[in-house]
């Protein structure tokens, strides 16, 4: 049992790395990268724009955007795109005629995928770190000539809240592979894939509407019932401005629980994709 | 077949277990995302702004729904204005500056505008004109009490409104209430304090406004690093002119300039 797990986990992580350094290498990738960073580095130069609020968190909801954005972007776009590839090109053929299984391949499609959208937010936490912290700097400075209380973030709120945007974009990704393993196209595959992420980061409103069930008919409670328990909510992992810059106002255990449950989809999307994609013909 | 039909039968168990758990962390989490509920998204739906609803980007798209309505406050759009200022109150809704511009405009703009559209100053009566002065005021005052609750009470809201209260509705009672809820929040401005008084005693609560303002003062001001000497001279007058005797007046301060 034991050699057979380590066998498995071993063609995994062949899968993961073929998957990462393939997609590293798309231009995609790269792309979309540079564009990520150019808003991020940018928005010191639109806070003029600025009305209402501080400097800090209009620069924090510039770089939190840019990573929502282009990171949903990637994770849809990029999942569906390695996984037709091998379609496409007959490399899965090969590859699932070799001692692997599809849950195997699929599993190592989505660490790949993962671990490059880690990198992307990394990247983008990191280069927005540097900003916040640099003009943290220069406004405690001003701050301090106006007697005004010196402005403040946290920077292991930015890393808590990295690792809710890894987890969240694991999510899209693992959904993505879903319907990828059941859809017959790429575009399909996209299309129905950004609907669900659309979905996914409106779900809230579904369970805000059946906090108030009374204006409800039987079949649209149902409806909003079974829909807020299999879409996911997205919308639980952006709570970045408060973990930047108002730790104190999030919740003892917050995290951990968005975190334990975007595990929990990550887990269940990926069980029923290759239940899917078991049954499927190459 | 009968082990794929009990897989699939654990998968749908485990995506409700998952919605179950989700549902939890929402709970948690829920309380640290500025508050917008589906009647306030409405009637914003279909201006741009559900980039902004979706995730980032919310403060950047409130501040472009905030640069759009001011085009449409230039063009005195009445109903267009209202629902992009609110729209950018919901988006991002513990910014003072939303709320109290919000209401400024609907509060002291809108009555002149309607006057306008009516025919202008000469043609409406005074009456009328009295009328949806009030009207639009209680209007901007609705306004600002939304805003006081999402901002945790800010004191330049609820100046604001006491303000509000003060000019276009003639209530000093109320707005004599604003101030002093401003005046018992921390970082309350040292002229909010002689605003509550004077709105008392604008309201023929003479007395109240004194025995207020100099509790206020003994308790608190007094202790400051110049002793609210300025504070102290109207209380002074209001001596005066209740006609305290010397029992009754605050005592006489060592450093106290002459009055």
């Amino acid at each position: 049992m034991l050699d057979f797990m380590k066998a498995s986990l071993l063609r995994i992580s062949w899968m993961t790395r073929l998957t990462f350094l393939e997609a590293i290498r798309q231009r995609f990738f790269a792309f979309l990268i540079l564009l990520s960073a150019a808003l991020v580095l940018s928005s010191v130069s639109f806070r003029f724009l600025d009305f209402g609020n501080g400097e800090l968190k209009f620069v924090c909801d510039f770089g939190f955007g840019g990573m929502f954005l282009f990171g949903s972007v990637l994770a849809v776009v990029m999942s569906a795109q390695l996984f037709y590839a091998e379609m496409d090109n007959r490399t899965a053929l090969t590859l699932l005629a070799k001692p692997v299984s599809r849950t195997e391949f699929l599993v190592g499609k989505f660490i790949g995928v993962w671990f490059v959208l880690g990198l992307f937010i990394v990247t983008l936490s990191t280069l927005l770190g540097i900003i916040l912290w640099a003009r943290c700097q220069e406004l405690t400075v001003a701050a301090v000539e106006l007697g005004k209380a010196p402005p403040d973030f946290s920077v292991a709120g930015l890393f808590s809240h990295t690792g809710m945007q890894w987890a969240r974009l694991g999510v899209v990704a693992a959904m993505i592979l879903m319907v990828a393993s059941l859809a017959r196209t790429f575009l399909f595959t996209v299309i129905a894939g950004s609907m669900l992420v659309v979905a996914g980061q409106l779900q809230w409103l579904a369970q805000e509407t059946l906090l108030k069930p009374g204006e409800l008919n039987f079949f649209s409670k149902l409806l909003l019932t079974v829909s807020t328990y299999i879409i996911p909510n997205l919308q639980q992992f952006n709570i970045g401005d408060a973990l930047t810059l108002d730790h104190g106002s999030v919740a003892d255990g917050a995290v951990t629980l968005a975190l334990f449950s975007g595990t929990c989809y990550i887990v269940v999307f990926l069980f029923i994709g290759s239940l899917i994609f078991r049954q499927r013909e190459i | 077949m009968k082990s794929l039909r009990v897989q699939w039968i654990i998968a749908i168990f485990c995506l409700g277990l998952a919605g179950v758990i989700a549902e939890h962390s929402w709970t948690k989490v829920r309380v640290s995302i500025p508050e917008m509920g589906k009647k306030q998204i409405e009637p914003s739906l279909g201006q741009g702004v559900l980039l902004g609803i979706l995730g980032g980007f919310r403060a950047v798209v409130a501040d472009g729904a905030w640069i759009r309505s001011y085009v449409l406050w230039e063009r005195r759009d009445r109903a267009g204005c209202e629902a992009l200022m609110r729209t950018a109150c919901m988006l991002d809704p513990r910014a003072r500056y939303f709320w109290e511009n919000t209401g400024y405009v609907i509060g002291y703009d809108m009555a002149h505008w309607e006057i306008r559209k009516r025919g202008g100053y000469a043609k409406v009566s005074a009456e009328i004109q009295d009328d949806l002065f009030k009207k639009y005021g209680q209007q901007g005052i609705r306004v600002m009490e939304e805003g006081i609750k999402y901002t945790g009470g800010n004191v330049g809201i609820l100046i604001s409104a006491g303000q509000m209260s003060e000019l276009k509705l003639k209530d000093f009672s109320l707005a004599a209430s604003y101030y002093k809820r401003a005046s018992e929040s921390k970082n309350a401005p040292w002229f909010v304090h002689f605003m509550c008084a004077r709105a008392l005693w604008e309201n023929g609560q003479t007395k109240e406004a004194y025995a207020w303002y100099r509790d206020v003062w003994q308790k608190r001001l007094s202790n400051e690093e110049d002793h609210a000497a300025d504070d102290l001279e109207r209380l002074r007058f209001m001596e005066d002119e209740l006609k305290l005797s010397l029992i009754q007046r605050i005592p006489r301060q060592p450093w106290e300039k002459k009055y």
